[in-house]
């Protein structure tokens, strides 16, 4: 087996100004852990309350988006897993990344309503997120990340991206990312 | 008749509900993974006071960040106090913030817009002296 050259991921991490990363199976106790570990660096940067909320809150959301929707597709405990990163740009946006294997054409569905929450204001999101809440739970689809992706889009400072990776004929890696 | 307490969680609210008094207290953060679970015992505290009894019913809220699920889960809550208000019952909610934390403002705003009952939003100075978030 190779070995895994540590520098070259540490270089990796720091010239995208990661500041936090994860990849595995993940449980609500380490959505828990790691958001702590979160909450300490912003405190440390001391951004704004509201703003250190935000990112918090888009880390949740997309985090548990990705929990439940393993839930939801009968995913055994490791294929639960997530990819997490969250990173300082040059103009001091927070970027916080999120990715999880998917079937192929969930994350198409998904690709498709990034597109186009990307497209509405925030009044036409909080709009959105309005008839979403009053949408009667069992109507919720567990596949569709309804609400949670609407919470992130009224959070974002910049319209979502989502990319979809083919793995197999089945399933693909879907990636969504938040600027805030 | 009864009271409820709730100790606060790394990702639930202390809660606490006072029957005597007609008070329900929440507060901290709430992000648990299933929000449904968690509130379930505070809508059935609040549908027993306001079923048992025809006393006032006051919510002092100091919640901070609210995951989509906690947000619909106490949105069902504030529906109750609405039907309740409408039948002529005395409901309030007074939601206490970090003044240096406007989000938690707009969140509670965005609650007060479908309510017609008594809805105070108000900045809590000694939280200037705490550091959340």
């Amino acid at each position: 087996m190779d070995h895994i050259d540590l520098y070259s991921l540490r270089e990796q991490l720091s010239r995208h100004r990661i500041l936090l990363c994860f990849n595995g199976p993940i449980s609500q106790s380490l959505i828990e852990e790691i958001g702590n570990a979160l909450k300490n660096y912003l405190q440390v940067e001391q951004i704004q309350p509201s703003a250190a909320m935000d990112v918090f809150g888009v880390y949740i959301e997309l985090t548990q988006n990705i929990r439940q929707y393993a839930l939801a597709r009968g995913y055994g405990e490791h294929e639960a897993a997530a990819t997490v990163s969250v990173a300082r740009d040059e103009l001091g946006h927070y970027i916080v990344q999120a990715g999880n294997l998917v079937e192929a054409e969930d994350g198409r569905a998904l690709l498709a309503r990034v597109a186009d929450l990307a497209g509405r204001d925030k009044s036409e999101l909080k709009a959105l997120y309005k008839e979403q809440l009053r949408r009667p739970r069992e109507t919720q689809a567990g596949v569709g990340a309804g609400l949670g992706l609407i919470d992130v889009a009224r959070k974002a400072a910049q319209p979502l991206c989502a990319s979809l990776t083919p793995v197999d004929e089945q399933r693909a890696f879907l990636s969504l990312r938040a600027v805030i | 008749m009864t009271d409820l307490s709730i100790p606060s969680s790394q990702s639930t609210p202390a809660v606490e509900g006072v029957w005597e008094q007609g008070l329900l207290r929440m507060e901290g953060d709430s992000y648990p993974e299933n929000s449904f679970d968690f509130f379930s015992p505070v809508i059935l505290w609040i549908e027993g006071f306001l079923t048992r009894t025809q006393r006032p019913l006051t919510l002092e809220l100091r919640l901070i960040y609210m995951n989509t699920s906690s947000v619909k889960a106490m949105m069902d809550i504030f529906d109750m106090l609405e039907e309740a208000h409408r039948e002529g019952r005395q409901v309030r909610v007074r939601w206490r913030y970090d003044p240096r934390n406007e989000r938690v403002v707009e969140m509670a705003e965005d609650f007060r817009e479908d309510c017609t009952f008594a809805f105070d939003i108000e900045a809590d100075e000694a939280d200037e002296a705490r550091g959340a978030y």
